[in-house]
């Protein structure tokens, strides 16, 4: 018995071999009634949905909507891919060649290169070093953390209020102004209307199909993206949308969808399309405002008593100040639609009652203020601003706007400024003559160029010399523009901390990752019904946290706690405690007017209900009245003319709405003799942005062969002889991808998309495994942010243009590359 | 300090809070004494029974008491009707105000017996009590709960700071402490009763020929007696008072107004779009309320100001000298609640007619009553890059 | 053979071997739960581990991955050595699963492979096989219970206490089926080579274990 010989030999050579504990313990009993304590459906909710859960041995086991979201969102059934994400980030980790040599590691392995686990004291360390090594060296110029974004919902542990007063308390430090989304709109729109409009409530839903003979929507596709809210979501304006199909139907409303694609909310609704030229509505909108000039049907009394600046504007209109007359003939060559649809419009936007309803994605463009500029001018000729079911919104798809608010207060939220009476341990304000808020889409060339001044909204900006970047809850790698141009960005980066859930680009782009744990892991509260406040939601904890991850109340409590901070950080109050207090304090500020349990109450019932409200329609008060109810503009009127725009002296935004040719543009404008293909990269259908892009089996939805799906017209298809289901390399001169092709009657000839929100996934140029890190590599996956262009969309919002994008693209022949996208950092040497 | 407000709202819950308010022994004891005097006293009148009488009939504030720490707590002391709402230096003024009271429960009894009847009548039966708190400085809480015998070193850090600032000014309890035994009256959206509780609510006597602040977008009138308004005047507006005739006041407004309309609206300064007051068509006209003086043109928008001064009547309440109080609120609402989104922009960041833009934009989430979000509006502007031009 | 027919001496033969088995178990479990630090490494190039290890490595199907371990254990005089080690456990068990070798069996077991959410089926198994031998995962390492360091650490466990057969049954559905791909993952993505070694020596002492329980069981 040879076997038995060898292992008797084994236990000679010694009896205690290992002193360590083994990963296994006695089962304890407590512990284990506990975890079989699946009890009966859990409440929470997220930015997909409301929902509820029931668990199964302590794993979160079935997934299902919230009882009042009669609309819910399929992407719920991603929840489960998420949490139980293989590419959790699991531990705290950082990458070892910044754990041996600090801020002088070889930045350039960023993004590709080896972590090592360290606990999570260790971590918390080591970013406090790096803090106090960068406010030393630099002050708070110096360190950026400013960067946030969409966050998991939940009032208590928004991952952003909680690092920015954490860091906060450490130092002070760079800030951004705007957003990615509508960055040009809501700058733009306070000069015009008066205000951000992009997120304002906006008249009601049961007014429009009340009141409308014709909705516009303009480069809007709210049936795709009312699917994802602010706050937990419960889609109460699909009712709305299935009352319209009804009407279109009917007849009775008439819903002109102008795009250049076939939207998913025109197909819903069966309603006709104006196919337009990508990124030329301004000229189509110029050619249907000098039609109504023409023929006198715009409402010159509105003008005269509502707005400023026609007059200074009609010389423009009508070719008196540069020779061009702004015809339908004029806007027929610029945007293929006909002279004859143009004058048809004219006459059909100023006959009854119309609403403008405008999308996001034609702002996101080179000059994208313009069209939501000329837009409110049309509005203003047609007279109905303030009429119910007439007028403009500029956020019908987001988040229930246009569903009635019921007017109940909502929760606060964890503090994310310090307390009025608390400083930083570094309390210097001294930016060395940079700015101390740059705008949100320029952090990039601030790290490139520091100390260049740029013009922005009417003041200058001196770009900051970035040298450490904080993020939470936020993946830059998915929405910045040019993934190349931020890698050398990246390489001048002496820190990067990013604290999340799952390996996002961006934490691989990083030197210090740290685990949160999802929303689902934690209790929280949150208004639910977005816009509507329809209620307010428990959100309850599904399961603990799982790994090493924690909660973002818990990180920043053990941080502040290493400043020597805990007790100014929490108030002295424990998780609990601050979850009862945004309860009581929500309580007391609807005292009287909405009832509200205990709190034990409100968390047994998993929901306080809040009532319906009452509609209401945008403007009214001020066409009611504008002398007393005026406008947030210079003059209290709708600027059709901005003198104070004007005197900025802009060449890229001057003082009235403005047709200017963009830097790259298909079908016949420039660069499309190279590249003629206009890339979109809108909000995904089934996505917010980059959240639950990860959630693998959901993904495999709608992934084509793993890769994201590149919509094409079967004209370009057949052209370069792709089919669906072919893997194709989209291109430009910025930077190259892999997708996967969909031939679709959707998309006209010369259009393609990719949405945003794919997972930035590099690979070596040649698709082989290594050089991911490096300029010039391959997506594996289909991010469309590794083709756009990083520039500002005018002096005046210096927001992102995503939207101005030219490429090209061919059946991919080479070396087909793993997808890289989902698996954490990959190890390549260098 | 919104804080502190909810504090207290805290205080109706757990009752471990109750040792915040430290309850003294002596004032134990005489809460005891007091009550067993008052009873006895009273029996005849079956006062007891005359109070549920009234309060059992829509049974919400005996209810509402009920839920609260003064009622029930772990060191067994309640609070009950006469407690708080019959003057404890009863012995002297009791037969005066049983005579008051009887004739006003005698009201309340016909024009409150329904739940909703009594739910309008409540902020006004509210404020008349909290007015009589007021005049004797709370003194009914003050029989329990003693600035003195208070223990700081148990509150957090931020209680600390608020107790202490009062317990120096010896300030009434009811300035904070509303709606803590029965539910906070519905105040409206023109009431803001956090702010009030911060900068009060104004002098008792304002003096002819100084300045003060509105601590309340207020009401403006005709003249001293009618109730006809002739417009408002907005939250943390210079006023000088010209006259003062029983509870009105007549004061002077400085400002500019746009030469379009009726010309009703006048503003902070020329060209610059910070209300200060919104007078009705029939007052801009009257003769003698409005008086113009010279005229400019704003180059940045064409129209033309005047600059005027209107001279018109409002409620002698909510006018305070100091504004820096006004502002502190602001600052720390406007730190506090714009931040639930989004890194609030610096007050500097934008100039004082942009502001208004920005932030009707973004206060879809934002929790304020209306005179709140005003005064934060103009906090903004006159905090924005056309005063402070340390701008980044 | 049952346990009735066997003498006393057979008997103890019988737990010593299985004691021996136990403790293999136990080291693989040790160097998959975690990184090599100090104290284990301490632990492992004292004497007895040494002679522990050279024992093992007396078998010709585990020499050379054994001399390979104890080769990279005599490299690890710094702590910048054992860094390096520590990116190496780590880019293979920890942050990812396609471009590594993530230690979970349900990863290698299902159809949707490396992107099969974790805590699924294969946890819940484990989890029921812990809870009938009265264990259950450390609090204090907080990973699925189809992570292999809990797999080996249960096969070390039923080497003490469970009989041939019911540890034939385990270790062959419970870790073979999936062992192999494992090993092959590691050493493809593994850039050094201490834990390619350890999970090739895994797979060989799970067969040769395998062939001895089958034989003892027949």
């Amino acid at each position: 018995m040879k076997r038995r010989d060898f292992l008797k030999g084994l236990v000679s050579t010694s009896y205690v071999v290992l002193s360590g504990a083994s990963v296994l313990a006695p089962l304890n009993a407590l512990a284990a009634a506990g975890a079989k304590k699946d009890d009966g459906w859990l409440t929470t909710g997220s930015h997909f949905g409301a929902f509820k859960m029931k668990r199964k041995n302590g794993v979160i086991d079935q997934v299902i909507p919230f009882d009042s979201d009669k609309y819910p969102s399929d992407m719920i059934n991603g929840v489960k891919g998420l949490v139980y994400n293989p590419s959790r980030v699991r531990y705290p980790m950082v990458r070892l060649d910044f754990l041996l040599n600090g801020h002088k590691s070889n930045t350039s392995q960023r993004g590709d290169f080896r972590f090592v686990r360290v606990t999570w004291d260790k971590a918390l360390h080591l970013l406090k070093d790096s803090l106090d090594e960068v406010q030393t060296k630099y002050g708070p110029s110096g360190l950026h953390a400013g960067q946030t974004g969409w966050r998991a919902t939940g009032q208590l542990h928004s991952c952003t209020s909680h690092m920015q007063r954490a860091i906060g308390m450490h130092g002070n430090f760079v800030k951004k102004i705007g957003d990615y989304s509508t960055g040009a709109g809501q700058t733009i729109l306070p000069y015009i209307l008066g205000s951000t409009e992009v997120y304002a409530q906006g008249t009601s839903w049961s007014l429009i199909l009340e009141e409308s003979d014709t909705i516009i929507l303009w480069s809007n596709d709210p049936y795709k993206n009312l699917q994802v809210g602010w706050n937990a979501e419960t889609h109460e304006s699909y009712a709305y949308l299935a009352q319209l199909k009804e009407k279109v139907k009917q007849g009775k409303i008439r819903v002109i969808s102008i795009d250049p694609v076939v939207t998913k909310t025109q197909k819903y609704l069966g309603c006709e399309q104006l196919y337009v030229n990508p990124q030329t509505d301004v000229a189509l909108m110029l050619g249907i405002a000098h039609e109504m000039v023409t023929k006198n049907l715009h409402d010159t009394k509105f003008i005269e008593g509502y707005s400023l600046g026609f007059d200074q504007f009609l010389p423009y209109l009508m070719g008196e100040s540069d020779g061009v007359a702004k015809t339908p003939e004029w806007a027929s060559e610029i945007t293929s639609v006909s002279p004859e649809i143009i004058r048809d419009l004219a006459k059909v936007m100023t006959k009854g009652r119309t609403q403008m309803l405008m999308g996001w994605c034609i702002q996101r463009q080179q000059h994208g203020e313009q069209p939501y500029w000329m837009a409110a001018v049309l509005a203003t000729m047609i007279g109905q601003i303030g009429l119910p079911g007439g007028g403009i919104s500029y956020g019908h798809h987001y988040s229930s706007i246009g569903v009635p608010s019921s007017g109940a207060a909502a929760p606060g939220a964890f503090p994310r400024n310090l307390d009025e009476d608390q400083k930083p341990i570094f309390d210097s304000n001294d930016f060395k003559g940079a700015s101390s808020t740059i705008p949100v889409a320029r952090w990039i060339d601030s790290i490139l160029e520091p100390g260049k001044t740029i013009d922005a909204n009417g003041s200058k900006v001196t770009f900051p010399d970035i040298k450490m970047m904080v993020f939470s809850g936020n993946n830059p790698w998915n929405h910045h523009q040019d993934r190349n141009r931020m890698k050398q960005a990246f390489h001048k980066l002496e820190c990067v901390v990013s604290i999340d859930v799952n390996w996002t680009a961006t934490c691989r782009f990083s030197d210090i990752v740290l685990p949160a744990c999802t929303t689902f892991e934690r209790n929280d509260i949150d208004i639910y019904g977005s816009y509507a406040n329809r209620g307010l939601l428990a959100m309850q904890k599904m399961v603990e946290p799982l790994y090493e991850s924690l909660s973002d109340f818990e990180i920043f409590t053990r941080f502040a706690a290493v400043l020597g901070k805990e007790k100014e950080y929490t108030r002295g109050m424990s998780e609990k405690d601050w979850l009862v207090k945004l309860y009581n304090d929500c309580k007391a500020a609807n005292a009287g007017k909405f009832e509200m349990p205990d709190f034990e109450g409100f968390w047994k019932e998993g929901y306080v209900y809040f009532g319906e409200g009452k509609p209401w329609t945008r403007h009214a008060d001020f066409r009611e009245d504008p002398e007393i109810n005026p406008l947030g503009t210079p003059s209290g009127l709708i600027e059709i003319f901005s003198r104070k725009i004007a005197q900025y002296g802009y060449d890229d935004c001057p003082g009235h709405p403005t047709w200017m040719e963009k830097a790259e543009r298909s079908h016949g404008g420039p660069g499309s003799n190279k590249f003629p293909v206009w890339m979109q990269s809108c909000h995904p259908d089934k996505r917010l942005h980059s959240q639950m892009c990860e959630s693998a089996e959901f993904r495999e939805t709608y992934a084509v062969k793993g890769r994201e799906p590149v919509y094409m017209s079967p004209a370009d298809a057949k052209q370069r002889g792709i089919k669906s289901g072919d893997i194709v390399r989209v291109f430009n001169d910025r930077g190259q991808l892999l997708a996967g092709a969909v031939v679709s009657n959707n998309y006209p000839q010369g259009v393609i998309r990719i949405q945003e929100g794919a997972w930035y996934g590099p690979v070596g140029a040649d698709g082989s495994k290594e050089g991911g890190a490096k300029v010039g590599a391959l997506c594996s996956y289909g991010d469309p942010n590794t083709l756009t262009m990083d520039i500002g969309t005018s002096k005046l919002a210096q927001a992102c243009s995503a939207y101005t994008c030219l490429v090209d693209f061919e059946k991919y022949k080479g070396k087909v590359p793993e997808v890289s996208s989902f698996s954490g950092p990959i190890e390549t040497q260098i | 300090m919104k804080w502190i407000i909810n504090i207290w709202r805290t205080l109706t819950k757990p009752a471990k809070f109750l040792t915040l308010g430290s309850v003294s022994i002596s004032a134990f004891l005489m809460g005891i004494i007091f009550w067993g005097g008052f009873n006895t006293a009273l029996e005849a009148t079956n006062t007891e029974e005359f109070c549920i009488s009234c309060h059992s009939m829509e049974s919400m504030p005996y209810k509402e008491l009920q839920e609260t720490v003064h009622w029930s707590n772990h060191s067994g002391v309640r609070a009950t009707c006469p407690d708080c709402h019959v003057p404890h230096n009863w012995s002297r003024k009791i037969a005066r105000k049983m005579e008051a009271s009887h004739d006003v429960w005698g009201w309340m009894l016909q024009t409150v017996n329904t739940p909703e009847k009594f739910e309008e009548k409540r902020l006004e039966m509210a404020s008349r009590e909290w007015k009589r708190f007021d005049r004797d400085n709370s003194l009914a809480c003050k029989n329990c709960h003693n600035y003195d015998s208070m223990k700081w070193e148990s509150m957090s850090k931020l209680a600390q700071k608020q107790m202490k600032r009062a317990a120096e000014l010896d300030q009434s309890c009811i300035d904070c402490h509303k709606g803590i035994a029965h539910k906070l009256p519905d105040m409206g959206t023109s009431r803001a009763p956090e702010l009030i509780a911060q900068v009060g609510s104004g002098e008792s006597a304002p003096q002819v020929e100084q300045t003060y602040f509105s601590a309340l977008t207020k009401p403006l009138y005709f003249n001293e007696k009618t109730d006809v308004e002739a417009g408002t005047l907005n939250i943390a507006t210079k006023v000088k008072v010209l006259e003062t005739k029983g509870n009105r006041v007549k004061i002077g407004i400085d400002g500019w107004r746009k030469k379009i309309g009726a010309g009703r609206v006048i503003y902070f300064d020329f060209g610059l779009n910070i209300l200060s007051a919104q007078l009705s068509k029939d007052a801009a006209l009257e003769e003698g309320v409005m008086e113009v003086f010279e005229e400019k043109e704003d180059p940045l928008t064409g129209l033309k100001w005047q600059r005027v001064e209107a001279k018109i009547w409002t409620d002698k309440d909510y006018l305070v000298t100091d504004l820096q109080p006004l502002w502190d609120y602001a600052r720390e609402t406007y730190s506090t609640s714009c931040s639930v989104c989004h890194t609030q922009p610096a007050e500097a960041h934008f100039d004082a007619n942009t502001w208004p833009g920005m932030f009707q934009g973004m206060i879809a989430f934002v929790n304020m009553d209306q005179d709140t979000q005003a005064l934060v509006q103009k906090y903004l502007q006159e905090h924005s890059s056309t005063f402070d031009k340390s701008a980044h | 053979m049952s346990a009735s027919e066997m003498n006393a001496s057979e008997m103890n033969s019988v737990a010593v071997v299985n004691q021996a088995r136990a403790m293999v178990y136990r080291l693989l479990s040790s160097l998959f739960a975690k990184e090599v630090d100090h104290q284990l490494l301490h632990e492992l190039t004292g004497e007895q581990a040494q002679a522990f290890l050279a024992q093992l490595a007396s078998e010709p199907a585990f020499k050379q991955d054994i001399d390979t371990l104890i080769s990279v254990l005599n490299t690890l005089k710094t702590d910048k050595a054992l860094l390096e080690l520590a990116a190496d456990y780590c880019g293979l068990f920890l942050v990812g699963t396609k471009h590594s070798a993530s230690p979970y069996a349900s990863l290698y077991l299902n159809e949707t492979g490396s992107e099969t959410p974790l805590f699924g089926e294969q946890h819940q198994q484990m989890v029921q096989f812990l809870k009938q031998s009265q264990l259950q995962v450390q609090t204090s390492f907080p990973e699925p219970a189809d992570h292999i360091a809990v797999i080996l650490a249960y096969a070390e466990h039923i080497c003490l206490n469970s009989g041939d057969a019911e540890q034939l049954k385990f270790i062959e559905s419970y870790l073979n089926t999936w062992l192999g791909n494992f090993a092959a993952k590691v050493t493809q993505c593994d850039t050094g080579t201490f834990y390619s070694a350890l999970a090739r020596l895994t797979q060989s002492w799970v067969t040769s274990d395998l062939e001895g329980l089958s034989q003892t069981t027949h």
